[in-house]
């Protein structure tokens, strides 16, 4: 099966301003979970199957599940827009131990001034029509900037379905470390003709686990890639940040060295085989990577990192290695 | 793990004490959560000198969460977001000390499945990101105490490590019903076991805490006459016996804080700098700050091998 297959329902047709929030944390459970735990945990609608793709990694991804909005959206100039319609929601797991929810919407530049009957928006997944005319820009930076009390807040939603995965039974809420879960939130406006290809226009730290983005996409790009795109790239952005994290606690040339082990044990056990960018993107999307790898070098710093760890690892075992030969007759 | 800090009384000096012991842990390297279940009165943001950012939390604190109004409960970074000139320099090597506030205007309230279960994803997504939860609850027997117990009971949290503070003054009438919160009718052990839990399981994740003990032999008691002397003494010989046949002795006790005329006029964190450069705290507080710290996780003083 096709990461692409969502194509169909999604509606990028029309849409001028796309945006989303993806929630990742470490899957709370001792073991990781193989590929038929993976689908039962994601399984969330009875009518539709979990996508499962075993190359180049593991990975399940739920079937959309839709949540019906009509509410004011955010927006950086104040402008209050009313709009209605359904946002799509759906949660991963990478090597069954990395669970990511995300949530998208789009946005047409106009729409009815009046409701119309919710089967009009049920036909249209994922699609949200505004009151009258959009005022895309103020919006788009309301949404990074963070939904207030009553507006549209996507990261709500994907909040709800993380909420609701976590409660799953499968899960024996016994995270083999500490983590921190982080949120990519992620707009992207659509380029007029003549553009071809999408661009990273900002990407920022915002708080300790707040990560903002903002995309410019051709108008008619498909927007479950594009979330697929931000999905990946919180993925590996979470990864980053915990081996840091990881790497920061460890207290890296104390002298206890069965302490540094078994501080960066986790690491090894559980994160330094997932770091593969770009695994199931569509072209277009993958090149935007390029960019990404050379500022801030995302690769480059997993890589050393990745060196700094085995290099520790190494050098502890000398002194145990030196105290059998010592040891022995 | 997480920790309770429970006392039957207001005034214990509860609040203050564990308060205290999240700031030593997050000092050990420990990353450390202080949940605000106080809901009759919040008082952790006076502690760590946060009002500025209290200020801001009127709509989205743990009683929002609980009550379904918000999905996420503010949170504050201590080391961040405090007023305390000391604090403000995170130390090297320190964990990080998040603290969940309650609502400003939030009283107690009444827990029903679905609070429960917000409850339990609280908890749960806090012991994934935290190495220690400590959670402030109401004087008394609470709805927070029952909540909090049926949390620890739910089957999603069988996994999840508990261990109980119950704080006290050391009197006869704060003695008395420190060991009536734990062993009387509707106490903890009563209400535990209501829930599920295993009684005499419970009962050995549980320690006392004395707070505001003055100690006989202390500097701060060398004026007094020989008579007081040996009354002081009596008393404390007494409350022994009154403590230990209300089966709260030495031997379940986590340890004792010591008279500390500072925490007399303020609820505040106790510092190093308290103590050596502006010598206005007591070295033996700090020490016993630090000792207590460093028990709540080992085993041996938990009747464990």
């Amino acid at each position: 099966m096709s990461p692409r297959e969502s194509r169909d329902h999604d509606q990028g047709a029309g849409a001028v301003l796309l945006c989303g929030e993806v929630r990742t944390c470490l899957l709370p459970a001792h073991q990781a979970l193989d590929v038929r735990a993976a689908a039962q945990l994601l399984r969330l609608r009875a009518d539709e199957r979990v996508l499962v793709s075993e190359r180049p990694n593991l990975y399940a991804r739920s079937p959309d599940a839709l949540t019906g909005v009509d509410c004011p959206l955010p927006s950086a100039s104040g402008a209050k827009v009313r709009a209605v319609g359904t946002v799509a929601a759906r949660g991963a797991l990478t090597e069954g131990r990395v669970l990511q929810t995300s949530a998208r919407l789009s946005l047409t530049a106009r729409g009815p001034d009046h409701r119309q009957p919710w089967g009009h928006y049920l036909v249209r997944p994922g699609l949200l029509e505004p009151f009258g005319r959009l005022p895309r820009e103020a919006v788009a930076e309301g949404v990074l900037a963070g939904a207030r009390r009553g507006e549209l807040d996507v990261g709500l939603i994907a909040d709800g379905l993380l909420t609701r995965l976590l409660r799953h039974p499968l899960l024996d809420q016994r995270p083999p470390f500490k983590s921190r879960p982080t949120r990519l939130r992620w707009t992207a406006l659509t380029a007029g003709p003549g553009t071809d290809r999408p661009v990273i226009e900002r990407l920022t730290l915002a708080e300790d686990e707040l990560r903002t983005l903002a995309l410019r996409v051709p108008s008619g790009a498909d927007p479950a890639e594009v979330a697929a795109l931000c999905e990946d790239l919180a993925l590996h952005d979470w990864l980053l940040t915990t081996l840091v994290r990881l790497l920061d606690g460890s207290r890296l040339g104390s002298a206890d060295g069965t302490a540094v082990v078994r501080a960066l044990r986790p690491a090894v056990d559980h994160l330094l085989h997932l770091w593969m960018p770009r695994a199931r993107l569509d072209p277009a999307f993958a090149a935007l990577w390029d960019a990404l790898e050379e500022r801030p070098g995302f690769t480059r710093q997993w890589e050393a990192l990745v060196r700094r760890i085995r290099d520790q690892l190494a050098l502890h075992a000398i002194p145990a290695l030196h105290q059998e030969a010592v040891m022995a007759p | 793990m997480l920790v309770f800090a429970a006392s039957d009384k207001g005034g214990t000096g509860r609040s203050v004490t564990s308060a205290n012991l999240a700031y030593q842990r997050a000092l050990l390297g420990d990353h450390v959560a202080y949940v605000d279940f106080d809901f009759g009165s919040p008082t952790a943001a006076a502690v760590f000198d946060v009002p500025g950012a209290i200020r801001g939390i009127q709509e989205n604190g743990l009683h929002s969460y609980l009550e379904g109004e918000t999905n996420e409960p503010a949170k504050i970074d201590v080391w961040r977001q405090t007023e305390h000139p000391v604090l403000r320099n995170r130390p090297n090597q320190a964990g990080r000390l998040v603290l969940f506030p309650g609502n400003i205007s939030g009283g107690e309230f009444a827990t029903d499945d679905d609070t429960l279960e917000r409850c339990v994803d609280l908890l749960l997504r806090l012991n994934t990101e935290f190495d220690l939860i400590v959670v402030d609850l109401s004087a008394g027997r609470s709805y927070a105490m029952d909540m909090v117990l049926a949390a620890t009971a739910h089957p999603r949290m069988r996994h999840v490590p508990f261990r109980w503070l119950v704080f006290h003054r050391w009197t006869r009438q704060h003695v008395i019903a420190a060991a009536g919160l734990v062993h009387k009718d509707h106490g903890i052990l009563d209400c535990g076991a209501g829930h599920g839990h295993d009684r005499e399981a419970l009962r050995g994740h549980i320690r006392f805490v004395r707070a505001a003990v003055p100690d006989p032999e202390s500097p701060l008691w060398s004026q007094v006459t020989p008579a007081q002397a040996a009354w002081m003494q009596a008393c404390d010989e007494a409350l022994r016996r009154l403590a230990s046949d209300n089966r709260i002795g030495d031997s379940v006790v986590l340890g004792i804080v010591p008279l500390e005329p500072i925490l007399q006029w303020r609820e505040q964190l106790i510092t190093e700098e308290d103590v050596l450069s502006k010598q206005i705290a007591n070295k033996e507080t700090l020490e016993a700050l630090e000792e207590i710290a460093r028990r709540l996780t080992d085993d041996a003083c938990w009747g464990r091998p």
